[in-house]
């Protein structure tokens, strides 16, 4: 069931298909990506070899991977879904047996010209299953209970998983694309209210757990919450990133200390500086108004990615277009929110401008696919 | 809800009536059905995807608000000297009877580096090991050009001339930090008392002193305690006596080669143990390690005074006498066999000579007559010899205020049989530390009061349970004195401090079971004055021999008792005694002729 029957006939074919590309949307992935190379090459003191241009190449490979799934029509990808889920399942798997140790977690496969980093393909490949199986599934039974518990599998696996890694940001980032998945596919409201009431449950008999022996945390995650919740308590210790980023961004003050002024960053005051608090060095270097402006961006990308959800007809193609808008919004969100100290530091990277092959590739895959929905809508009357 | 019905009954039937096909109405039936869905669901979508939109906008209003905030504030530099802030290094000071120090803080410099602010890490790392030859200069460059690191530790304590080379090398990234260390400033002379300290948790402005050891490891909580502040714990030593102790047994253990020696003063009536050495040594400053191998009685660490447990050989039968007295069994002057060798069951007891075919009791201590000892027991029986035993602690760990005090128990037989009785007697078969011996002798010759020794100054004397009359208390100082002016332990007396004592020779046990021929424990216990007890010393050599025989000797007659009665030479005066000529026997017997 869908909201409206395909009309192939009209969808265009062969190299026409390139006139059907929502241009708009590649100017945007392409204009915020251009200020992550700019910030990494100034991060990186003015040299391009570092940072910068690794990113560009990587943008250029994500360009082509987009343009390359956009002319596949939508429907094989559609039939693809459960493939491609099984495929990152195994490797989240793989991680588990073979994956590399980095920074205190195993997140990596290597692939050997690229460090894979499974956890990120899932999250296309989540929205991906739960947009088909909300297509292939008739509309009547969606808030049935055993047709609800199957996508909360679903979602819990890879989340599961992917916690044991541990990477707490990205687990955080699946619960809450699978949730939203769930939500614009219709589930009846009541479900959600009693998850977000265990939830608050749960973080309640999280903290509850500190200090005995069966805690449900490690320290250094408690560690965080407590210096989210008072960052100043511990400014040389586990409150650094934070305080750090907060004086990147009040001396940035409104327009900034100029292209390659920001000494927080140039000085390796910021940890991560060229990946998760890359932010800070564009608030600290452009102020409030090359911040505002990265925001413009990233909300203009949103939006129109929604608006071509709510003009196509097929319900595969519009729930896949709005699970990857929503991915895109908890990205950019918890991102910043961690930054300016709005949420704990959970580690997710700012996406398209954070220094990462992994989750620049997945993003434009994704966007390759919000395209070859848009590409292969359904036109004219039925 | 309502429904269109699937199949509208009535209509069909109408339709069949007229004779038209009624499938066309169920279809339309079904289209409209399903349309009415459809736009549930949309207008479900609908609604669902402004929620989103509304949840998007607020957050993106919430970023965007707080991105506003942020570039309007001032930019606030974090708090210095916030790492370590909150580690309270403050220790109080240990002192002396007397106030003097024994243990006290001072202020360092640690030295730590910043890679990532490092000019020249390889020079800065050259000068380093120029300047301390123990770093590893590998290491330090590895650690130095590592950029994932951003913090080295490279020295812990500084004296003021290396912080100012350190300094002279002018590497930005090489940075100090001030740091309270403890100091023992007279170095070994209380090694085993005061044990140790070292650093807890580190910060780069503070750092923790924590007891490893001693006495500083057992008041830690009292030391730490911010609630005393400037209050220092008061011992029981007397850093005087303390000296002159361990000088008398440095020089008396090398005189008697014997391999370790240790010394107990003990005040009688108080418990303050008023000098405690334990030799081999160490000093406290530069705390050596524990050995990983082999016996950790051979560590310097190793306090043989309180972690020592020895079987203490004849010490042992002033017990057995004073418990016969004290329940009526016997007088001083009781007389009982002492023919030898005595035979119980398939054991042997013989005496180092034969004493001939019976001795009175004080002649039983005097010439420390095994066979005595052992009849003395046998009429006491073997149970009440264990509760008095028990009462007088030698079962149980010693409570004296040391962390290694309560793993130091004393070895028991397994069973008490009628043999161990005989053999404790004389002290074989139950293995205490010299502390516990100290402690014994202390509440025989007080008047009788237990004690329990202790290492803080106390002051007043401590009114413990009675264990034996004050006669019995009186008879034994009698027994003690006639052993030092008539027995075994002849080189003991000290002119004008009427020593009493009796000497212990116990062989040594080897650890694979029965005992060394040519190895002993000499322990020379001694009270004086011995008419009026003030003190109580413990002095025992580990595997002493003297040498200037023919032949070598190692009874503690010959080793033990002539280093205790240096040390009481030394230490009387010190301790504030006067000498006093005691009126001797003849001119009393004169005056009862007159």
């Amino acid at each position: 069931m869908s909201y409206l029957e395909y009309t192939v006939k009209t969808v265009p074919t062969g190299l026409r298909k390139v006139l059907y590309i929502n241009w708009a949307l590649v100017v945007l992935l392409t204009a915020i990506a251009s200020v992550g190379i700019l910030m990494l090459y100034s991060v990186s003191g003015g040299r391009m070899e570092v940072w910068a241009e690794p990113q560009m190449e990587r943008f250029a490979l994500g360009l082509m991977a987009m343009f390359t799934v956009a002319f596949v029509p939508i429907w094989f990808w559609r039939n693809m879904a459960g493939l491609a889920f099984a495929v990152s399942l195994v490797l989240l798997l793989a991680v588990e047996f073979v994956g590399t140790v980095g920074m205190g977690a195993q997140r990596w496969i290597d692939l050997g010209f690229m460090r894979l980093q499974p956890s990120e393909l899932t999250k296309i490949t989540l929205v991906m299953i739960l947009a088909a199986y909300y297509d292939w599934l008739d509309i009547k039974k969606t808030s049935r209970p055993l047709w609800v518990l199957i996508p909360v599998v679903l979602t819990l696996i890879p989340v599961a998983l992917v916690l044991r890694q541990p990477d707490l940001g990205t687990a955080l980032l699946l619960l809450f694309g699978g949730g939203v998945m769930m939500f614009l596919a219709g589930v009846h409201i009541l479900y959600f209210i009693v998850v977000v009431a265990l939830g608050v449950g749960l973080v309640a008999a999280v903290f509850m757990s500190r200090d005995t022996p069966w805690q449900l945390l490690k320290d250094y995650q408690f560690r965080r919450i407590d210096t989210f919740l008072d960052p100043s308590s511990d400014p040389l210790g586990a409150g650094y990133h934070i305080s750090q980023a907060k004086i990147a961004l009040g001396s940035g003050g409104w327009s900034g200390r100029g292209f390659m002024q920001g000494t927080q960053s140039r000085l390796n005051f910021l940890p991560e500086k060229h990946t998760d608090f890359i932010f800070t060095t564009l608030a600290e270097e452009f102020g409030f108004v090359g911040a505002a402006s990265l925001l413009a961006l990233y909300v203009a990308l949103i939006v129109f990615t929604i608006v071509t959800a709510l003009s196509n007809r097929d319900r595969f193609s519009s729930l896949l277009t709005l699970g990857i808008a929503a991915t895109l919004f908890f990205y950019f969100s918890i991102n910043t929110a961690m930054v300016m100290g709005l949420a704990p530091v959970v580690g997710v990277p700012l996406p398209l401008v954070s220094y990462g092959g992994s989750a620049m590739l997945v993003l434009m895959l994704a966007y390759g696919l919000v395209q070859s929905a848009h590409i292969h809508r359904a036109r004219g009357r039925t | 809800m309502i429904r269109t019905p699937l199949r509208p009954l009535a209509r069909i039937l109408l339709a069949r009536q007229r004779g038209e096909n009624p499938d066309a109405i169920e279809r339309e039936n079904l289209r409209l059905r399903h349309e009415a869905m459809r736009d549930r669901a949309r207008v479900r979508a609908e609604s669902r995807l402004l929620l989103l939109g509304v949840f998007f906008f607020l957050a993106f209003s919430a970023i965007g608000t707080r991105m506003g905030v942020m570039a309007a504030s001032e930019p606030q530099e974090p708090r210095v000297a916030s790492s370590g802030a909150d580690i309270v290094a403050q220790r109080a000071d240990i002192v002396d009877r007397n106030g003097r120090i024994l243990a006290t803080n001072l202020v360092t410099h640690s030295l730590y580096a910043q890679p990532h602010q490092m000019v020249d890490p390889k020079r800065a790392a050259d000068r380093l090991v120029e300047l301390f030859p123990d770093l590893n200069h590998e290491t330090l460059v590895r650690q130095f050009t590592d950029p994932e690191r951003r913090f080295v530790w490279v020295k812990r304590r500084l004296s003021p001339e290396q912080v100012q080379a350190v300094h002279d090398i002018g590497d930005p990234g090489l940075l100090f930090g001030p740091r309270e260390m403890r100091l023992y400033p007279n170095g070994r002379l209380a090694a085993h008392i005061l044990g140790g300290a070292s650093f807890g948790r580190e910060g780069v402005h503070s750092a923790e002193i924590i007891g490893v050891a001693g006495i500083e490891r057992a008041y830690e909580d009292y030391l730490r305690d911010p609630a005393n502040a400037g209050d220092p714990l008061y011992t029981s030593i007397d850093l005087t006596v303390q000296a002159a102790a361990r000088e008398v047994l440095e020089g008396g253990m090398r005189l008697m080669n014997a391999k370790g020696a240790t010394s107990i003063l003990l005040d009688v009536h108080t418990g303050e143990v008023v000098s405690m050495v334990s030799l081999p040594d160490f000093d406290p400053n530069t705390r050596p390690q524990p050995l990983t191998a082999g016996d950790a009685s051979d560590s310097p660490l190793f306090n043989r005074a309180v972690q020592g447990v020895y079987e203490l050989g004849s010490t042992f039968k002033i017990f057995a006498a004073a418990q016969a007295i004290d329940e009526g069994l016997v007088g001083p002057a009781t007389r009982i066999d002492t023919k030898g060798p005595m035979t119980w069951g398939r054991y042997r007891i013989r005496d180092f000579r034969n004493y001939g075919p019976e001795l009175s009791v004080t002649d039983i201590m005097v010439k420390s007559s095994n066979i005595g000892t052992a009849r003395l027991a046998m009429m006491i029986g073997g149970k009440r010899q264990q509760e008095f035993l028990r009462r007088l602690g030698f079962l149980d760990p010693l409570s004296v205020e040391l962390t290694e005090a309560p793993g130091a128990r004393p070895l028991l037989p397994r069973q008490w049989s009628d043999i161990s009785t005989m053999t404790i007697s004389y002290g074989h078969g139950l293995s205490a530390s010299p502390l516990h011996l100290a402690a014994g002798y202390a509440t025989m010759v007080n008047g009788g009061t237990l004690v329990r020794p202790t290492l803080l100054r106390q002051d007043k004397p401590q009114q413990g349970e009675r264990v034996i009359k004050e006669t019995t208390s009186a008879a034994i100082r009698d027994m003690l004195r006639q052993v030092v002016t008539r027995g075994t332990a002849s080189f003991g007396d000290v002119p004008g401090y009427a020593v009493g004592g009796k000497t212990g020779t116990a062989d040594k046990a080897r650890p694979q079971g029965g005992y060394y021929k040519d190895r002993v424990i000499a322990t020379f216990a001694s009270v004086f004055p011995a008419h009026d007890p003030r003190y109580v010393l413990i002095l025992t050599l580990d595997e002493p021999q003297e040498t200037s025989g023919p032949e070598p000797r190692r009874t503690a007659g010959w080793t033990a008792v002539p280093v205790a009665a240096e040390m009481i030479r030394r230490t009387a005066p010190l301790l504030g005694l006067r000498p006093v000529i005691e009126p001797r026997a003849e001119d009393a017997l004169t005056l009862v002729r007159n």
